[in-house]
């Protein structure tokens, strides 16, 4: 046990000897650790930032539209699919066991205006009034618009919270009046704040109106998609029996493709995984190489310690040293080496993931991450350790006495 | 007098490719507790490895090394490593202290080895310390001592352990005659409290305070001298006479 402590202490003092010579040596495992540990940051801000974006969507909500989110077709072969059209929401409904709710949006960029105040390039949304549901919107203040609403093309608007702020700094928006081109709104509800979507575009900057409304001052053609929320225990078979029914409404043949798609979640889900695949794989090829480097460059300065203390070992040799205590003497200074450099590493990534965090988006560094750095970089002094430090075993006492 | 170490046959060669060296050849020898004993002899002789090999730092080719009854030819490394650090007590011409670390630490360094609880330790280093009148400079790295003050820490380090010999490898070849004459007074001291102590020298005059002289040629020993005239056994017939 002494042993122990007093191996201990001899390699740290050893290291606190040739401070400047440690500190270059331990770059390679500095970089290697802060590679993996913000790697490892990263990807767990992505993840957050991710499911955050991915509860917008709903776990249990199908979006009909005309193409595929993450599709492969070629383009041939789907531009000539057919728009969706409002009147597939009811035949949908009636004909599936699983829709809780299903609105149909139709979306176009607008430009909303109050007296002098101006929201550039919002998204104008067209839908029915269960959109509540399967966007798993709230509304902050105010209502959303009703089906007699929507029925009668009321020119009504929900807008969303930055719209909001945007056009009403300090005021209650609600009852107001807001002008999309020359067309007069008046506010019914202002939505609950969401957040942006994959950090792409933001939730709140958006404006709702009935589609009847909407079809009659836009356009009654056009792009369309149909969200449909079904119970998320039944996800997979409602996907089956909505793309059945799709079919018979579009009177396919069982040899014809699909004329459109059911998407969800979990294309997204699977395109993410390939970008954290993407990410991890080469945050783990930087780390190893680094760590490889850094373990050869621990190799060879612990080569030159041993040849350096030659006479030094030969002494601990002739008092009685073992080679056990020897090698393990040399093991724990290559060991402390990496290990202080693994901890440099993780304080430079508490640095890094905290900018990253300020900066970029959310993100907190995983602490089994940092055990696991520290694990790491003790196998590499161990390894990187072991071929020097058995060589100053093996020394021959008196060869070493001799050496000058 | 119980024998302390016995030779029988020692034979060491050394295979260097070419030829067969016969560092030693045949040694036979037993030294006794409470020996005063010099090894002489010219350079390439044998000395050294014959040092070395009461050391235990080496091991025979051929024949038996008993030491205190322990059979060293049969030992490992790990046994010899016990050996050296339990019964033996080194003191090397060039002194060999370890820069970094205190007098103090620096006779501390072979309990380490023995497993000495650190408390113990440095009691222990203390007395050593204190044996070889260094005291006031303990705390002193090597570099802030004189030749003969870094020799006598190097005394106190072999001593640490209370070892069964001292072997000193031309203790004084590094040093002036001043310091030479401080050694040699602690030698002797050691001597008169019942150490055993097997000086290596070249130089007759360290040799004769000895009270045996082994000359080596060869490998072989060729003389193996009482030394009746030696400068211990005078002050200790001396001491005789006046109680």
């Amino acid at each position: 046990m002494f042993a122990y402590i007093e191996s201990l202490r001899m390699a740290l003092s050893s290291i606190w000897g040739n401070k400047l010579r440690t500190a270059l040596t331990t770059l390679g495992i500095i970089i290697g650790i802060l590679a993996v540990t913000l790697m490892g940051t990263l990807i767990s801000g992505l993840d957050r930032s991710f499911e955050k974006s991915m509860s917008f969507l709903g776990r249990d909500v199908l979006y009909i539209a005309k193409y595929e989110w993450f599709g492969e077709q070629e383009w041939w072969e789907i531009r000539n699919r057919p728009d969706l059209k409002v009147e597939y929401v009811e035949k949908l409904k009636a004909q599936s066991k699983y829709i809780q709710a299903a609105a149909p949006v139709t979306i176009r960029t607008a430009n909303i205006t109050r007296k002098d105040e101006m929201a550039m390039g919002i998204n104008i949304l067209g839908t029915t009034t269960e959109f509540v549901q399967t966007a798993y919107m709230n509304i902050e203040s105010g209502r959303f618009y009703t089906d007699g609403e929507d029925r009668s093309g009321a020119r009504v608007i929900v807008i969303g919270y930055d719209v909001a702020n945007a056009l009403f700094e300090n005021e209650n928006p609600i009852g107001e009046k807001v002008k999309i081109g020359n067309y007069v709104f008046r506010v019914v509800g202002v939505a609950e704040k969401q957040g942006k979507f994959l950090g792409l575009f933001s939730l709140d900057n958006r404006a709702i109106i009935p589609l009847g409304t909407y079809q009659r001052i836009f356009s009654r053609r056009g792009w369309m998609r149909l969200d449909v929320k079904v119970g998320q225990a039944n996800i997979d078979d409602a996907k089956d029996e909505i793309t059945a029914i799709m079919r018979r409404l579009r009177g396919l043949h069982p040899q014809e493709k699909n004329d459109f798609a059911v998407n969800q979640q979990d294309a997204f889900r699977q395109q993410y995984q390939t970008m954290k695949i993407a990410i991890g794989g080469t945050g783990v090829f930087i780390t190893v190489l680094s760590l490889v480097v850094g373990g050869i460059g621990i190799m060879n300065i612990m080569f030159v310690s041993v040849k350096e203390r030659t006479r030094e070992i030969g002494v601990r040799k002739a008092i009685g040293a073992t080679q056990g205590s020897i090698m393990r003497q040399f093991l724990l200074e290559a060991l402390f080496i990496c290990l202080f450099g693994g901890c440099i590493g993780i304080i430079l990534a508490l640095g890094g993931s905290f900018l990253i965090d300020k900066y970029m988006f959310p993100s907190t560094m995983p602490i089994s991450l940092a055990i696991i750095s520290l694990i790491l970089s003790s196998v590499v002094g161990i390894v990187a350790g072991l071929a020097p430090s058995y060589r100053a075993a093996r020394l021959d006492p008196i060869e070493a006495l001799r050496y000058e | 007098m119980a024998e302390l170490i016995k030779f029988k046959g020692v034979k060491r060669y050394y295979d260097v490719g070419s030829e067969i060296v016969k560092a030693l050849d045949g040694v036979d020898l037993t030294i006794n507790h409470n020996e005063y004993i010099s090894i002489m002899g010219p350079s390439g002789s044998g000395k050294s490895t014959l040092m070395n090999m009461i050391g235990c730092l080496d091991s025979p080719t051929d024949g038996t090394y008993e030491f205190e009854g322990e059979k060293v030819h049969e030992m490992d490394d790990n046994q010899l490593a016990s050996i050296r650090n339990r019964k033996i007590g080194f003191v090397f011409q060039t002194f060999n202290l370890l820069p970094k670390l205190t007098a103090l630490r620096n006779v501390e360094l072979p309990l380490i080895y023995a497993n000495v609880p650190r408390d113990e330790r440095l009691k222990l280093a203390e007395i050593a310390v204190g044996k070889v009148s260094l005291t006031d400079r303990m705390h002193h790295k090597p570099n802030e001592l004189s030749g003969g003050q870094r020799q006598r820490v190097a005394i106190a380090r072999a001593l640490v352990t209370n070892p069964s010999i001292i072997l000193a490898d031309e203790p004084t070849g590094n040093l002036d005659s001043k310091s030479g004459v401080e050694i040699m007074n602690v030698f002797d001291e050691l001597y008169k409290e019942g150490n055993t102590i097997i000086l290596v020298t070249h130089e007759a005059y360290i040799a004769e305070h000895a009270h045996r002289t082994i000359h080596i040629l060869d490998g072989c020993i060729e003389e193996d001298i009482k030394n009746h005239k030696s400068k211990t056994r005078k002050k200790l017939r001396k001491k005789k006479a006046t109680a």
